[in-house]
């Protein structure tokens, strides 16, 4: 087919040359803005009809009234909203193609929009150049708009062929002034809905990352865009937020931002509330021990306890650990005790100001203790390494034992021999 | 991790002021939850964990002296803060988020969501030592 059509134009080509009379090449020609002309200029190995006598049809196609074909093309082109922008450059530069050599027997196939595959050879030449054109003008900073479809290829063309290496575009350069103007002139004949975008697209500072296709094809204006994806973000953010706030049946985006604010004041009033309110039962807010090694087993347990009691589980514990260290700590965790080092207990222990506390005196915490504490080091820690806290005096580091927690919520530290199973 | 951050907090409170200022020891505690809020390991990348934190940072220099002047983070944020698209109640929730004043409508959005979370989070967390220690 494409041989066929080359074949065809070739003779026509030849024939027009001379005579100008032939019908397609005349079409052809004329509707083609310039740089098209040039393209039908040999300097391409895909060598087209008009051959020898391109360079001179070629000037003469500046006078042709090429923009008026661009704004109908232009016009038929968004009528049909067909695809995105991207599309619609190459899908316009071929409906001008086809149509112009659709007229020829030949291109019959190709007209209309949207084509499919080139009837003939010649057409893949300036399809690819569409796409590189695309390319270009969507980097340009002319934007995605109809605008940056004129500007695009005013500034594409040049931009692309010289980016290029590819020799079939060398009419870049010549086309280079004539597209120039000849967008310039179809710019304001595309209609009102050209320059307008052009206009807003042009000088707007959308939001850069706007190089986004319009979907569904409504509108190729690069501000419409920039708000449509704005607009989305900030739906998908409010659902998200409807999700995490209770009540979040109403469906108003306004009363939705008033429940949001509600919210948000509440937990702050919450966070206030607590926080005076621990104070009541913290006075001693015994120095928590948070254990760092326990961290995924940390959990509040409530910890309070008698002298005797914990006598009594410390006994428990001990025997507990000679088994298993697993069920030790979790006879702990039952209890509201944690196993922690030496050097922790010591660091965080404080003389909640009870005068009775010694140094050594500790706090109790809801963390558990891992069984990392075996291996813990500490200061004062003891080659058995487990947590030890001697109230009464200074630690008998032969002691190895357990360390209970005191309690807190008495304001009292009381102190708690670990009674040491050694 | 913020749980963590909590009670080593709280453990410091208790340890260091003895003094039962019901006030002071009020105030440091929200002091600390806030302060575990925003170190906690899902907000540290967040724009309100760090302007909570200097906020927090701010108020703690301004309580020792007050003969000291007062560092205020001047912004100018008018042309930012209010734009057309945005719902009227968005300034509210820009003064209560920390570090809402600088931020779009949409991104201001996201950090709210994740700022909940946070204090829901803290809340739940208080609440359960709380109960912990009274029971």
């Amino acid at each position: 087919m494409s041989g066929s059509l080359n074949g065809n134009s070739a003779s026509s080509g030849g024939g027009a040359t001379g005579a100008g009379g032939d019908d397609f090449f005349d079409q052809m020609l004329s509707s083609l803005p310039s740089p098209w002309a040039d393209l039908a200029n040999p300097k391409s190995p895909w060598d087209l009809t008009t051959g020898a006598n391109a360079p001179g049809s070629g000037e003469d196609c500046g006078g042709y009234d090429e923009s008026a074909l661009l704004a109908s093309r232009l016009r038929q082109h968004q009528i049909s909203g067909s695809g995105s922008p991207a599309g619609a450059k190459p899908m316009m530069l071929h409906q001008m193609l086809m149509s112009a050599a659709g007229r020829a027997p030949g291109g019959g196939a190709g007209a209309g929009a949207g084509g499919a595959g080139d009837p003939s050879g010649f057409f893949p030449l300036p399809l690819s150049l569409g796409r590189d054109d695309v390319e270009g003008a969507f980097k340009s900073p002319n934007g995605t708009g109809a605008e940056g479809l004129f500007n695009g290829y005013g500034g594409g063309l040049p931009g692309a062929a010289q980016a290029n290496n590819q020799p079939p575009f060398h009419h870049a350069q010549q086309g280079a002034p004539m597209p120039a103007q000849n967008f310039g002139g179809a710019a304001p004949n595309a209609g009102a809905q050209a320059p307008a975008p052009a206009a807003s697209g042009g000088g707007a500072a959308a939001p850069p990352r706007q190089r986004v296709r319009a979907r569904r094809g409504q509108a190729t204006d690069p501000h419409s865009i920039a708000e449509r994806l704005r607009r989305e973000r900030i739906a998908e953010r409010m659902k998200a937020l409807q999700e995490l706030v209770p009540n979040a049946n109403k469906t108003d985006k306004a009363s939705m931002l008033d429940e949001i604010i509600d919210y948000v004041k509440f937990l702050q009033l919450q966070v206030k509330v607590l926080s005076m309110s621990r104070l009541g039962g913290a006075a001693a807010v015994a120095p928590l021990v948070a254990n760092m090694s326990s961290e995924g087993q940390g959990g509040s347990n409530g910890a309070g306890g008698s002298d005797s009691s914990l006598t009594v589980t410390e006994q428990q514990v001990a025997k507990l650990m000679e088994e298993d260290m697993g069920s030790a700590m979790q006879y702990l965790q039952g209890k509201g005790l944690c196993l922690m080092p030496i050097s922790l207990a010591s660091a965080i222990s404080s003389a909640t100001c009870h005068p009775r506390a010694s140094a050594s005196h500790l706090g109790g915490g809801p963390a558990a203790a891992a069984a990392h504490h075996l291996i813990l080091p500490g200061p004062q820690a003891q080659p058995n390494s487990n947590n030890h806290v001697n109230p009464d005096g200074p630690s008998s580091p032969n002691l190895s034992g357990l360390t209970a927690q005191s309690a807190m919520a008495n304001g009292n530290a009381d102190s708690h021999k670990d009674a040491s199973s050694a | 991790m913020q749980a963590l951050h909590f009670l080593q907090a709280l453990a410091r409170i208790a340890r260091a002021a003895p003094k039962p200022a019901h006030s002071a020891r009020t105030r440091q505690i929200r002091h600390a939850a806030y302060a575990s809020m925003a170190h906690s390991s899902r907000s540290s990348r967040r724009t309100w964990s760090r302007a909570l934190l200097h906020r927090l940072r701010q108020r703690q220099q301004q309580r020792p002296g007050r003969l000291l002047t007062v560092r205020r983070r001047v912004r100018i944020v008018t042309p930012i803060t209010s734009r057309p698209e945005e719902p009227a109640r968005a300034e509210t929730l820009r003064q209560l988020v920390p570090g809402g004043r600088g931020m779009e409508y949409c991104n201001l959005l996201e950090e709210t969501a994740d700022y909940v979370q946070c204090l829901r989070a803290q809340v739940q967390l208080m609440q359960t030592l709380l109960d912990a220690f009274s029971s």
